[in-house]
Formats: structure tokens, sequence, C-alpha cells
């Protein structure tokens, strides 16, 4: 009996996780953009920094940005952005990890709608979320991501400037586009 | 034994929950924030500007407090007003021009930063330059002959800058200043008939909520006769709007006349002060 377990977990790690890492797919540089709608002020803040890891045979995935590579255009919005309402002293960064959460597979070329569920974690605030994704394969070695999905600041006690000037939207659209390769 | 080593090697080979180890992009970027805006009350602070990025100050100090309710706390006696444009050319160096009414002052001034405080105290504190040159263009046609020429007009200003934010909630300046005046004449609004000036400014700021600080301005005047210089106010930011607020002993706004020009004994001179900080990309594309 022992022996079997031996053989069995012999096999295991020695045969598994050559599949396995075949399926992980890594980035440390894709793209995000919180798009931030307020009635007289449009702005965007976007980063090159996103660190990504997706592991498609477990289906899992687990990214996160470094908030303090978020960029306005203004640097002393981005000072009073990282200060005030990111806080990113404190919470240097966003999370995302969880499943997909329909079964697929993909061809070269090929690309699939998914649904991507999982806990997001900013400004040390942790909540489940659910967004809709797109996985394209585009090569044998490269997946791209594209993902599109809201959030309300409040949900995770960023408070928004109140009275004089609505410069800040309690609505952000995220907008995250990057290409993960094998690793 | 040998089994626990075979679950070990299991576990390291097959996480179940693949994860990242989170590293942040530069450890040691620079401190955000020692102020709240490049100016705080009188003063330039050694807060930059991204390149491109326009910074306009709209400042104002009224007449002194005594007067009490009658003239509204001094609002009622000729504001001095400056106005400001700053100029990012790079996040090291930006070029301005500001106007003040007292004297109808034109100023030209640069400010550059020789290195920024980091997070992880790698850079202990922020160290910055201004200079700044100006011309008096009042209107002296009643002295005849003895109009000031242009270079007599002239005036110029020098100021270092060392900060360091020492917590979250406390941040400190110290400053050197010099200013000259080719020909510090009586008719000019200051109060120094000396060329040159020496003094040496402090600056802090104390944050109380997240998004407003008191601040605190003390120039001791190496000048003896020009009383020292004291303010005490309050900064609050608003949606991109940095507001100063503030009890300050001068009515100068520029370096040349915040040395020059004199100020009143704290606690009965006081001016009520006002400044608008705001910051415009003018780098920026629009995304239609």
């Amino acid at each position: 009996m022992k022996k079997l377990i031996y053989r069995f977990l012999i096999a295991a790690t020695t045969t598994f996780p050559f599949d396995l890492s075949a399926q992980e797919f890594k980035t440390t540089n894709g793209n995000v953009e919180f798009l931030s709608k307020a009635s007289f002020n449009e702005f965007t803040g976007t980063s090159d920094h996103l660190n990504g890891l997706m592991d498609l045979t477990k289906k899992t995935f687990d990214f996160y940005l470094d908030l303090n590579t978020l960029k306005t255009g203004i640097g002393l919005r981005d000072r009073h952005m990282r200060e005030n309402y990111l806080e990113t002293k404190k919470y240097p960064f966003a999370e995302f990890s969880g499943m997909i959460q329909e079964p697929f597979t993909l061809q070269i070329g090929e690309s699939r709608e998914v649904t991507a569920k999982g806990k997001f974690k900013i400004h040390g605030v942790e909540k489940n979320i659910s967004v809709p994704g797109k996985l394209t394969a585009v090569s044998d070695s490269e997946l791209r991501l594209e993902a599109e999905f809201k959030l309300m600041l409040t949900d995770f006690n960023i408070s928004i400037p109140s009275v004089m000037f609505y410069e800040l939207s309690e609505e952000q659209v995220v907008t995250i586009n990057s290409l993960l390769k094998k690793k | 034994m040998k089994l626990k080593l075979i679950i070990l090697l299991l576990l390291i080979s097959h996480p179940i929950y693949a994860q990242l180890e989170r590293k942040l992009v530069n450890e040691s970027q620079t401190v955000d924030l020692i102020f709240h805006a490049p100016r705080q009350i009188n003063l330039f602070t050694v807060e930059p500007l991204e390149k491109k990025d326009l910074h306009f100050a709209i400042m104002h100090t009224f007449g002194t407090l005594d007067g009490g309710v009658q003239n509204l706390f001094g609002l009622d006696n000729g504001a001095n007003i400056q106005f400001s444009f700053e100029y990012g050319v790079s996040r090291k160096f930006s070029l301005g021009i500001a106007r003040s009414s007292r004297d109808k002052v034109y100023n030209i001034y640069g400010r550059y930063h020789f290195f920024q405080q980091t997070r992880d105290n790698k850079v202990p504190f922020s160290f910055s330059m201004m200079g700044a040159a100006g011309v008096n263009t009042s209107d002296y046609s009643f002295l005849g002959d003895d109009n000031p020429t242009f270079e007599e007009r002239s005036s110029f200003a020098a100021q270092l800058m060392f900060a360091r934010k020492f917590n979250d909630k406390f941040s400190f300046q110290v400053s050197p200043l010099a200013a000259y005046f080719v020909d510090p004449r009586p008719d000019y609004l200051i109060e120094g008939n000396s060329n040159l000036y020496f003094a040496l400014g402090f600056s802090g700021k104390y944050k109380i909520t997240g998004k407003s600080s008191l601040t605190l301005q003390w120039i001791p005047n190496l000048h003896s006769e020009l009383k020292n210089n004291v303010g005490v106010g309050i900064d609050i930011e608003a949606g991109g709007h940095v507001f100063q607020m503030y009890f300050v002993t001068t009515q100068a706004l520029n370096e040349q006349y915040l040395l020059a020009g004199g100020n009143g004994v704290p606690g009965e001179d006081f001016r009520i002060g006002f400044n608008v900080n705001r910051i415009f990309a003018t780098g920026v594309k629009r995304k239609s």
C-alpha cells in the first residue's frame, strides 16, 4: 500500500508539473486603464505594469498592479490620488485572483468569452466579483487577455471629493489589455 | 520521512493557487506631497511639476486685521494680488512668470530640483532652488528726470529649499533666501534701504485630515530693522485645487518684496491672505 502511494506521488511530482507548467502564462507589463467619467471632467489613470499569471489547466489566475505606477497625466493629481484616495503607501497593490468559471479549450487564433470570478482587493478592502473577459490564443506561447468592468470606489472605502469640484467619478471603468507569455 | 519529503515536493510543484509574489515596481520612489502645492503661504516649496504641467496660482493679501468689522478685517483695504504661471519644462526644471500688483512687479523665475526624498530613505530629503528676476513697472513720471531706468527698477531673488517629509503628517522646509535691489528707492513700496537682503525661511505642514493641513511659516529677516515674517494658515485640497488661507504679517507676495518689504508685528498687524493653486496638464492628449 505504502509502495503504491510512493509510486503515485513520484508519478505525480514527475509527470504532471511538466504538463501544468506548460499551460502557465505570465505577464509583467499588462496595460490597465481606469476611466473616471465625472460630469465636468473625464480622465484616465493608466499603467503598463500589470503583473499576471494564468494557469489554463487549473483555470486559475492571479493579477496584481502596483498602484504607484498609475498615471493620470497631471503630476499633482497623481500625487493627490496616491496620497489621499488610494493611499498607496499603506495599500500599494490592487489584486485580483480567482478562477475562470466555464470550461473551455483554445486553438491558436481562437477567442473565448469567459467569466473570471474571484477576490478583488484594493485600498485594503476585499470583495468577491465576477468579471467578463476575452481570451485569445495568439500563438502557442502567447495569450491575450482583454477585460472591461466597473468598480464603485465607495465599495472599497475610497472617498471622493464631495462638495466643490466633481472631478473624480464614483464609478471607475477598468480596462485590461495584456499579452501573457508562456512561462 | 521520505513520504514527507515527497509530499513537500508535491506541494512545491503543485501550488493550489499559483500566486505571484507582490513586488513594487520602484522601491525607492520619490515621496509624495511633502507639501500640498508648489507654494505654501509666501514661499515656494520643493513640490515639483511634471513635464508640460502648468501651475497657476492666484495669491492675495489684504489690509491689516485691526480695522475690525468696519473694514471687514482688512478686506476693504486694497489687496495685493499676484498671478503666476509656472510651466514644467522637465520634471526637474520649471519656468514661471508672476505679476504682483504691489509696485506692478513682473517676475520671471525658475525652479530646479536637484534631488527628491525617496520612500526608502535612500535620499532623506529634497533639495531644490529657485531664482527670480523682476522689474517694477509702476508709473514714476511724477519724479521727472529722476524717473528710474529699467535697470534701476530691477530686483533679483534666490532661494534654496531643503525639505523633508518626516511622516505622513509632518513636513518641514528650511529655505535660505536672498534678494537684491539695484536701486532700493524710498519711492518703492519697500521698507529697507539696502541693496542686499538675507533671510531664512521655515515652512511647516501638519496634516489634520486627509485633505487639509495646518501650515506655518516663519521667516526671520536677517535685516534687524525689518521684523520677521510670521504666517499661519490652512491648506485644503478640493478636487484638483489647493486652497490656502492664512494670516500673515506681510503684504508682499513676491520673493524680493518679501525680504525688503517689511513686516508687521505678529499679533498686531496680521492680515488675511488667500492663495488658490491649480495645475493644468498641457501635454495630455484628450481622448475623443
